[in-house]
């Protein structure tokens, strides 16, 4: 404990001036993320040890953009928190962990979180296999809680771990019947081989089958696969009107250019495609994915429909401009959820154990959030969410259609 | 028909390209005896120079002159300063590789944010024939890949520069008693066998979008077509080269995707195991 | 390898000429009393090592002492790891008695049928050509286990149930560090003493020049596989370790990175010594464990620079930088040829 201290500003004895001075280089050291401290607040007791926070995600390796705006929604909600003067009277101190896309230097990275830094709670891992791997290390050996703020399939039910995306059902179930309608009737499910898609696939069957719509194609590639010449002849020869697809970068940008040059657009096909956000735009040039559809808990264009929003997202931009956007497919709008949905658990608990902190956890509602409010729904610990579909049109996102209120996640 | 076609031509444009790549790895494999795990991350840094000069406003053609230029250059330094080091103990040197791939590619992520960025292709639209869309671009590249390798082709058989590599292939101390700089030979090949990588991801960059682990998809399968093909010869790499882009492109054609990865492998090992020098000996 | 000048005597003081027992023995010193004196996230972490150690002291078997680059050790590794995540989340058996034994033989049939398919036949293999199946084997290992649903698909087998021994349960910590590192000295002195026996004079005969041994009527392949499968049994039992310390098995553990990985850090740490391994691992993994909390967001550029750095000027492997060229390739035990002794007798020169 000692040496953060030193590491960090002693409060105690900061001037402002000092403080303008030290906030300079330690914005530095936030924005490379070296050290482990934010900000200490100069209001901030030095003999009050701050309440440690612990972010576990990929801060490098193959979905790194995702990571990295995870970890800068984590530091921008923790400034402000300690801004407005910390939970219980302390600040919040961010610790991070590298996962690395890799399961084995996660698990080692994770451990040292909880057994040297001992985090109050972990927010983090991006893809399924991530999470599974963390999260003995974090809730059953840790003993500690764990948020997960990542859009996935919506299976996990384990005891102090929250979810704060979106699941599968809020995803797909308004959205498969405004697909059949905006779309047609006869479905591809070109898919990566992995769990999210085949779960994707599972559940969006039956929806399609439900609302009178044919799944004409469903198929696994490999995640490296980079050539898609023999699906895309299928899609066109079988008069696929949607493809609803879950191949995954790398693969995702070749599949969708080869689909375009076969004229899937130019006949009318409708593409969609669950975890498209504003940072996957880039993959593909603009009018090769024209009219991609896509369901999430919240998009850029929702900043001109929700005064919250467009706040959260300009104080992003600013902090943060660059390529690492705040998007919700990459899980920076759960991380902010989570974030905030504990802060009120812990000052209703008014102490940070486990047992009180889940249990206030367990029913926490905030009324701002990117997207608009959210709600933890009572003993399933997922959140409840408005849920937006938009179409890409001219490389920008536009809403077509909104949840009637919070869409339950229909988990656990 | 139709989808026969449009098979064959993604497995043409695969293929061509991948010769390309594997090219510049089986020469130097052969020569040196050094498996260079950096090759994958010369492709790699090939279409990250295509799309940073495409990002300045520049057109995307000049990129894709500058990629082999700018890749050839940078494989020269680095032979220089590190690879040279490695020619007594080639197995050691797959470390050194090793690591400058590792420098690269995480580098180069750092560049890009971890992104996946698309770059446009310089030659837009498609054609048709018999009823088959064939993308233009596509197109160019098999006919771009196909000079240069016909040109490399005369190039070791009708040159002097070329006798000589050819020499330092077959017998590299006769080459060297006979007088022949090894040293400066081993530089040149290796240059070339780097500017022959960019070139390679140029072409490739608006096929597949840029992002880091572009390189290793062809390491992997580089490391089979040379084996496949035997080390050392020209028409070897060409044809291990053609070999495994044509199996892995053509294979999810006929049987499951998941499945055909692995059987690429499953029946290139088949194979070797039945003719052990490869298909050309 | 190239064949050693050998070192005149006289240059090389008493202690320089067995680096490596001094190295074994102090590594050990400090392996044994490390859980005292470190925290218990770091015991937990040198576990891991130790059990990455087993696994590239498996690769130094095979490709230094029998001359097979194998790049597939992962295979056996991630196998037996599975192996034995299924008894113990199908058939609940969590026993040190009959999940480690398992792990061995998993790991042992699996390169024993391997072995035989590349290395016997009509041609000996070149080293290519099983550095290419044993990479195969790791590359189709790992893409099936992403799609076979029984085995978890691309996220594994989580959530495995400690080890147990009798009723006492190995939690992470210094109870699982002291078995696995005992494991790790077993194993190390086994593969010890078979280096060092007849076998393995035979073995470095084949390492050397193959076929001047099979001429003098070695059955060579035999050897070869012999070793191949010591090596496959040693990365199983490693395997099987590991799926119980970390708690979760993975595709990724079968596949072509962890297999390259350990090449790597066993070539960097010096092959054919047997420590030589051990150490690459160590300070490779030492050295992205603290760079990625040091400087988390370009750890890896880091990590390749200094292994860049290390690697030209320790060519032979960090092992190099203590130990001699002569006492790495090794002298068997007979004391070296005095060179003011060149001309005498036979006799007089034996010792």
């Amino acid at each position: 404990m000692c040496d953060q201290i030193a590491d960090g500003v002693i409060a105690s004895r900061v001037s402002r001036r000092r403080f303008l001075h030290s906030a300079a280089w330690m914005s530095g050291a936030v924005a490379t993320g070296a050290g482990s401290w934010v900000l200490q607040p100069p209001w901030a007791n030095a003999a009050a040890t701050p309440i440690k926070v612990g972010i576990a995600t990929d801060l490098t390796g193959a979905i790194a953009y995702a990571g990295n705006a995870n970890a800068n929604a984590a530091r921008m909600v923790v400034k402000d928190i300690n801004d407005a003067g910390g939970i219980l009277g302390r600040s919040i101190a961010l610790f991070f962990a590298d996962t690395a896309s890799n399961e084995s230097i996660a698990v080692s990275n994770v451990r040292r979180l909880i057994q040297r830094d001992k985090v109050d709670l972990v927010l983090g891992g991006i893809t399924s296999s991530m999470r599974n791997a963390i999260k003995d290390v974090i809730v059953t050996r840790g003993k500690t809680l764990y948020i997960y703020p990542e859009q996935y399939e919506g299976k996990e039910c384990t005891p102090y771990l929250f979810c704060t995306g979106p699941t599968l059902s809020q995803q797909c179930d308004r959205f498969i019947p405004w697909l059949i309608k905006n779309g047609g009737r006869r479905f591809a499910l070109p898919a990566a081989n992995y769990v999210f898609p085949r779960a994707v696939n599972e559940h969006t069957r039956k929806l399609i089958e439900n609302n009178g719509g044919e799944v004409i194609l469903e198929e696994y590639y490999p995640v490296g696969q980079i050539e898609y010449g023999a699906t895309v002849s299928r899609i066109m020869t079988n008069n696929v009107e949607v493809v609803l697809n879950t191949i995954i970068p790398p693969g995702a940008g070749p599949f969708l250019k080869q689909l375009h040059e076969a004229g899937f657009g130019r006949r009318g096909g409708r593409l969609a495609c669950l975890y498209y956000d504003e940072a996957s735009l880039n993959i593909n040039e603009p009018q090769e994915i024209e009219g991609m559809a896509n369901c999430l808990d919240y998009f850029r264009a929702v900043t001109s429909e929700d005064p919250a929003s467009a706040r959260i997202q300009a104080e992003y931009d600013r902090e943060f401009p660059g390529r690492i956007l705040f998007a919700a497919g990459t899980g920076a709008t759960g991380m902010y959820r989570g974030l905030k949905l504990w802060e009120l658990a812990v000052k209703e608990a008014g102490n940070l154990d486990r047992e009180h902190v889940a249990a206030a956890l367990d029913h926490a509602k905030i009324s701002e959030g990117p997207g608009g409010p959210a709600e933890m729904v009572p003993g399933k610990r997922h959140c409840k969410m408005n849920m937006y579909t938009a179409v890409a049109k001219n490389g920008n996102f536009e809403i077509v259609a909104r949840s009637e209120g919070l869409v339950d996640p229909m988990a656990c | 028909m139709e989808s026969t076609l449009n098979a064959t031509f993604e497995v043409l444009s695969f293929g061509a390209v991948f010769v390309l790549v594997v090219l510049g790895l089986g020469i130097v494999a052969g020569m040196m005896g050094i498996f260079n795990f950096a090759h994958g991350d010369f492709v790699l840094l090939g279409a990250y120079t295509t799309y940073l000069v495409y990002s300045l406003g520049l057109p995307v053609w000049l990129g894709m002159l500058a990629a082999p230029l700018v890749v050839a250059a940078i494989g020269f330094v680095l032979e220089r300063l590190v690879i040279r080091r490695f020619y007594v103990i080639p197995v050691i040197a797959m470390v050194a590789t090793y690591a400058l791939g590792l420098i690269i590619r995480e580098g180069v992520r750092g560049l890009i944010g971890g992104l996946y960025l698309s770059v446009p292709e310089p030659i837009v639209g498609s054609f048709t024939v018999a009823g088959a869309h064939f993308s233009r671009w596509r197109l160019a590249i098999i006919v771009i890949a196909v000079t240069v390798t016909i040109t490399g082709y005369f190039l070791l058989t009708r040159t002097s520069f070329g006798l000589r590599v050819r020499a330092a292939l077959d017998n590299p101390s006769l080459a060297r008693a006979s007088g022949i700089s090894t040293s400066a030979l081993y530089a040149a090949t290796f240059t070339v066998g780097a500017g022959l990588a960019g070139l390679a991801g140029a072409l490739v960059v608006p096929l597949f979008s840029l992002f880091a682990d572009l390189g290793i998809h062809f390491l992997i399968l580089g490391f089979l077509a040379i084996l496949i093909g035997g080390i050392g010869t020209f028409q070897g790499s060409i044809a291990g080269a053609a070999t495994v882009g044509a199996l892995s492109a053509a294979l999810p054609w006929a049987v499951a995707p998941v499945l055909a990865d692995a059987l690429v492998f499953v029946i290139a090992v088949v194979f070797i195991k039945f003719r052990p020098k490869g298909l050309i000996a | 390898m190239a064949a050693a000048s050998p070192t005149p005597v006289g240059s090389l003081r008493g202690y320089q000429r067995h680096m490596i027992p001094i190295l074994e023995i102090v590594l050990f010193a400090v392996f044994a009393a490390a859980p005292i004196v470190l925290q218990d996230y770091m015991t937990v972490f040198v576990t891991r090592v130790i059990i990455l150690a087993l696994l590239a002291l498996s690769f130094d078997l095979a490709w230094g002492y029998s001359g097979i680059m194998s790049f597939g050790q992962a295979l056996f590794f991630g196998a037996a790891g599975y192996g034995v995540a299924l008894l113990a989340r199908d058939l609940q058996m969590t026993s040190a008695f009959i999940v480690l034994p398992a792990a061995l033989v998993i790991g042992l049939g699996l390169s024993l049928a391997i072995g035989a398919f590349l290395l016997l036949g009509r041609h000996p293999p070149t080293t290519i050509f099983v550095a290419l199946g044993t990479l195969a084997g790791s590359y189709v290992a790992d893409r099936l286990a992403r799609d076979w649903y029984y085995l978890g698909g691309q996220n594994g087998i989580p959530s495995i149930p400690p080890m147990t021994a009798g009723g006492y349960e190995f939690a992470e910590g210094p109870a699982y560090y002291y078995l696995a590192l005992t494991v790790l000295v077993i194993v190390y002195l086994v593969c010890r003493f078979v280096v060092r026996s007849q076998f393995g004079l035979a073995l470095a005969g084949v390492r050397e020049h193959e076929a001047r041994i099979a001429f003098l009527g070695y059955e060579a392949q035999h050897m070869k596989l012999a070793m191949f499968s010591l090596a496959g049994a040693v990365a199983g039992l490693a395997g099987g370790l590991y799926a119980f310390h970390e708690g979760f098995v993975w595709p990724n553990m079968l596949g072509v990175v962890v297999s390259t990985q350990i090449v790597l850090y066993a070539l960097f740490g010096g092959v054919g010594t047997l420590i030589g391994p051990v150490i690459g691992v160590m300070a490779i993994e030492i050295a992205s464990f603290s760079l990625s909390d040091s400087v988390p967001k370009i750890w890896p550029i880091v990590l390749g620079l200094l292994l860049l750095f290390a690697i030209l000027f320790a060519p032979a492997g960090l092992i190099g930088l203590v130990a001699s060229e002569r006492e790495r390739l090794g002298d068997f035990g007979r004391p070296p040829l005095q060179p003011r002794q060149a001309d005498a007798m036979p006799d007089d020169a034996a010792a």
